[in-house]
């Protein structure tokens, strides 16, 4: 071979193994246990703190990892690497909760004419899960007193989960509350009548 | 059968059966997804883990070489784990009436994909999850995170 030749060669060598090493530039075999950050189903990116026995590290950007210990900073991680460690844990993920909010005229437990083809989509999503468990919780608007919108906002709650198990729902658990005029969703003065307060949150776990 | 037996039997039915509602009111989750070998084991007593089988504080989670295990907790945090990986639930409360949360959890080793849920949103400080060489805290978001440890 011509020394040009070999010379190439060589340099083609040494810029394989240099993009090989950058790519897994934060990577090395000895951080076996790290965490990588991810964006979030939605989208958004929230943050990690990580304290280890060796250094304190706030995680910000997805896709950034770790070591554990806190030896090193957070730097991107190797996708290979990652798909390797975590592909079937993410395989593994559970249908996410989904959350059903149906809406009542006033004193009355019964839904709105678009919240009861809501009750169709709240049965078609348990049955499209292995396991479901559900939770219902009735709301009220602030007319009337404490007490009554207690006991309404549970009719309600209750009414919707009577219709649920008259139309076939199966569930593991399924969770009742009342949350009564407490937890409005769109704050008012007291006394107003306000439809999107009137409400019962259906959540299929 | 004798009156006395009857009852006895009565109230042996009434006795399971208020374990059992108890049992439904205090679990925290619920198994969602299985694969191969997992299981959950509360107070030293282990079950194969399926679909709709209830997760406990204190429960531990587990999975074998070939096994992964996911689990929607009440707050709709979700978890999931691949192989060889083993968590427990260290704390738990969800009280939204109270306003007060928590969740804390040790993993010992293994993966773990973690989707935050109501507890870190509406107390960002009160999730926690501690590894053998450190701890997260959580403010809200997803990761996923590796302990290799000793073969068990």
């Amino acid at each position: 071979m011509r020394p040009a030749a070999r010379r190439t060669w060589l340099i083609l060598g040494l810029a394989t193994l240099l993009s090989q090493l950058a790519a897994c530039a934060w990577w090395r075999p000895q951080d076996r246990s790290y965490i990588t950050l991810m964006a979030s189903p939605d989208g958004s990116v929230g943050r990690v703190l990580l304290q280890g026995e060796r250094g304190e590290w706030l995680l910000e950007r997805a896709g950034d990892a770790a070591p554990l210990d806190g030896s090193r900073a957070p730097a991107p991680v190797d996708p290979a690497v990652f798909q390797r460690d975590f592909a079937q844990a993410l395989a593994a993920r559970p249908a996410l909760p989904q959350t059903f909010v149906l809406y009542f005229g006033s004193g009355s437990t019964e839904p709105t004419a678009d919240s009861v083809a809501l009750l169709q989509d709240i049965l078609a999503n348990a049955a499209s899960r292995a396991s479901a468990d559900l939770s219902i919780v009735g709301h009220a608007d602030s007319v009337g007193s404490a007490e009554f919108n207690e006991a309404l906002s549970l009719r309600r709650a209750q009414a919707v989960a009577d219709w649920l198990a008259a139309h076939g729902l199966q569930a593991a658990a399924l969770q009742v509350r009342a949350q009564g005029k407490r937890q409005l969703l769109v704050t008012t003065p007291d006394a107003s009548d306000e439809l999107r307060n009137r409400r019962v949150e259906v959540t299929v776990r | 059968m004798t009156l006395r037996s009857l009852i006895r039997f009565f109230v042996l039915l009434g006795a399971l059966a208020s374990v059992a509602a108890r049992a439904e009111e205090s679990a925290i989750g619920y198994v969602k997804t299985t694969s191969g070998e997992a299981s959950v084991t509360t107070l030293n007593t282990r079950v194969a883990a399926q679909p709709g089988t209830p997760v406990f504080l204190g429960s531990q989670l587990q999975t074998g070489a070939q096994g992964s295990l996911g689990v929607s907790f009440r707050d709709d945090t979700v978890m999931s784990f691949g192989p060889d990986t083993s968590l427990t639930v260290d704390d738990y409360l969800y009280a939204p009436e109270q306003s007060r949360f928590k969740l804390a959890a040790s993993l010992l080793r293994g993966s773990l994909n973690y989707v935050s849920g109501l507890i870190a949103k509406l107390q960002p400080d009160a999730v926690s999850l501690k590894t053998p060489s450190g701890i997260i805290g959580v403010r809200g978001t997803q990761f996923a995170v590796k302990v290799e440890g000793q073969t068990p």
